[in-house]
């Protein structure tokens, strides 16, 4: 999903490669760019599912509006991925309604 | 609480050229972002923009953008970021949140450029990951270098719609179509014509029905509209997407306008609730102003243009700037801005009537508005496609709208091209002005709608020249396939030569050996 090769933006400003986690595995991105663009660019579509009807939701707007792409970033939820800068070692979590998988399961 | 002269709302290409301004006469500035990057949507927008010389046509949105900060950073304008403005109090008192602490902040004038957001059109599945806004498209791919998706479904012919179509094409991504609801597509022909020429179809008056998947887009159903609007059963057409990206409009964001208790009007011409401002883009409330799309939905060059007036207009009330310098920059500037809105997509224009002519009388294209690129049939009835056998090299000027542009007419030294009378005629071309082959008007059409045909080429063979803008450049000598305006394949062809220097701006001009009969029918070209 990266552009290796674009016909007029000679080089998208980029960090250093970053490993983080995502669910328990460990994926990579570039440090700084956001959280969204590091998942898509491994292939996750969903970011969280509805509380009522465990609809699947995932970036949308991209620009911090719509709240679509929230997750759970280290511990804490309801975060606009597609805002918030990537940093090493990050722990991102798919978010069902407001909790995590483990969470939910307990309920 | 801090005290400024000035507080503006938004680094957006309005907000950054009223708060330049402002500074330029000595006024002391601050802008509050919401976002960690100045520049608002501009870095976003990597095509070339329409208008004249004093519009900054033919340069890049992103460059327009790097200039107007380089400008704020000498003019010594503060900008802070990640400062959200959560509303204006009486007395002209901002509050802002910044790192979750809510400070606040006195100014003598405010000046709201908050822009637009997105609209939306809601359909079964519309909630799905892989449904995305056009800005959202624009955000992945051009900021941030990753492809939104491979097989991409279009919702909405407007500008936004047919110009990121056409960056998602660059960026590597296939087309599958583009609808619209409306009869006729919305933006600029020459925008929805290098997207027709590259084999996408348009299917006007088609809405979208669903989206297809269960975790995230597999397909979409897409269906034709009557005259009233409503979906035609047994019409319904399912395409392989991944990818449903959607381009229905822009609503201004004028919500602090309200907050600030300003006189408010919906008005569909302006996209939605706005606040009713004078010429100087002040509003009811004294010393309040809003410019750019939160005033009214246009583009980036009439913003600029609307935020330097109402900096000139700030710096007066001050006293920063004497009443005639005031008269004659605000007169500049409105002359300038008047230019930009005229034309059959101007402001007062926007989707309000059904021309059938150009405003010198010329006949628009019905299969331009209807598919998406000119019948060959149609180029005889504009000026600028003055192309006689046996001349030689020829500029054809495919510019068959009123659109606010003239770069074409700079571009050529000899003044073969003219853009006589107001900036939105039809550029002519003059047949008795030898041309060059320079190819300079290729590359500075914001519209890619210019092109070179030289039919002396070699005995039975033409040479056509087109402006190319995607990754990889073709090799000279190379082959692929020749495509008509439609984007049919007419044929193997090969690429003779490969222009590109640095005044072109990335826009390659690549020259075909073709069949001498189709010198009038070759406007694309698929590398293999």
């Amino acid at each position: 999903m990266r552009i290796e090769n674009h016909p007029i933006i000679k080089n998208f400003e980029k960090g250093r490669r970053v490993l983080f986690e995502f669910d328990g595995k460990t994926l990579e991105g570039y440090e700084g760019e956001p959280i969204a663009i590091a998942l898509k660019a491994n292939g996750v579509m969903v970011h969280r599912h509805t509380s009522n009807h465990g609809e699947p939701r995932g970036v949308f707007c991209a620009i911090g509006r719509c709240t679509d792409c929230a997750m759970i970033v280290d511990g804490k939820n309801n975060i606009r991925t597609c805002i918030t800068p990537l940093k090493e070692n990050m722990r991102v979590e798919t978010q069902y309604g407001t909790l995590n998988r483990k969470e939910t399961e307990s309920i | 609480m801090k005290r400024y002269e000035l507080i503006v709302i938004g680094a957006g290409p309005a907000g950054l050229s009223a708060a330049i301004e402002a500074a330029s006469h000595g006024m002391p500035v601050i802008v509050f972002d919401e976002n960690p990057r100045p520049g608002g949507q501009l870095f976003k927008q990597i095509h070339k923009f329409f208008g004249s010389k004093e519009h900054r046509a033919k340069e890049r949105g992103f460059r327009i953008g790097r200039q107007l900060l380089e400008e704020a950073r000498r003019m010594g304008v503060e900008v802070m970021l990640q400062a959200t403005v959560l509303g204006i109090y009486d007395g002209k008192e901002v509050s802002v949140m910044r790192d979750g602490q809510v400070e606040h902040f006195k100014a003598n004038n405010i000046i709201i450029a908050t822009g637009a957001s997105e609209k939306m059109v809601p359909f079964s599945g519309w909630t799905l990951p892989g449904v995305i806004g056009a800005g959202a498209a624009q955000t992945m791919m051009n900021l941030h270098g990753l492809k939104p998706g491979n097989k991409v479904l279009m919702v909405g012919s407007g500008n936004v719609g047919v110009v990121v179509g056409y960056q998602l094409m660059q960026a590597g991504c296939k087309i599958e179509a583009v609808i619209d609801g409306a009869p006729r597509v919305g933006g600029y022909g020459v925008h929805a014509a290098k997207l027709a020429r590259l084999g996408v179809p348009f299917y006007l008056s088609h809405t979208i029905k669903e989206a297809k998947g269960k975790i995230c887009v597999e397909g979409a159903t897409i269906v034709k509209v009557d005259s009233t609007w409503q979906a035609i059963p047994g019409s319904e057409k399912v395409l392989d997407v991944d990818t449903i990206c959607i381009a229905v409009g822009l609503s201004p964001m004028s919500q602090l306008a309200r907050t600030a208790h300003c006189d408010m009007e919906n008005n569909a011409g302006k996209g939605g609730l706005v606040s009713i401002c004078n010429e100087y883009g002040e509003t009811s409330t004294p010393g309040v102003y809003a410019v750019g799309d939160v005033a009214g939905i246009e583009e980036a060059s009439s913003a600029m243009i609307q935020g330097k007036i109402a900096g000139v207009a700030v710096s007066h009330s001050r006293g920063y700037l004497d009443t005639a310098d005031f008269n004659n920059q605000v007169a500049q500037h409105q002359r300038s801005l008047k230019q930009l809105r005229q034309g059959m997509f101007g402001h007062r224009e926007k989707g309000q009537n059904d021309p059938t002519q150009t405003e010198e009388g010329y006949p628009l294209s019905r299969t331009l508005l209807e598919r998406g690129y000119l019948a060959e049939e149609e180029l005889q009835n504009y000026p600028g496609v003055r192309f006689q056998k046996g001349q030689g090299v020829r500029p054809v000027v495919e510019c068959t709208q009123n659109i606010p542009c003239n770069p074409c007419q700079d571009a050529c030294k000899r003044g073969c091209i003219t853009v006589s009378g107001k900036i939105t005629n039809l550029p002519a071309v003059d047949e008795a002005v030898e041309c060059t082959g320079c190819g300079m008007c290729v590359v500075s059409c914001p519209g890619q709608a210019i092109f070179l045909v030289d039919d002396t080429l070699a005995p039975g063979y033409s040479g056509v020249s087109i402006p190319y803008e995607f990754s990889p450049l073709p090799a000279e000598g190379s082959k692929g396939l020749a495509l008509d305006r439609s984007g049919r394949v007419l044929g193997e062809v090969e690429v003779t030569t490969v222009k590109q220097s640095r005044v072109m701006d990335e826009t390659a001009i690549l020259t075909m050996k073709v069949p001498g009969d189709w010198s009038m029918k070759v406007r694309s070209f698929q590398p293999y």
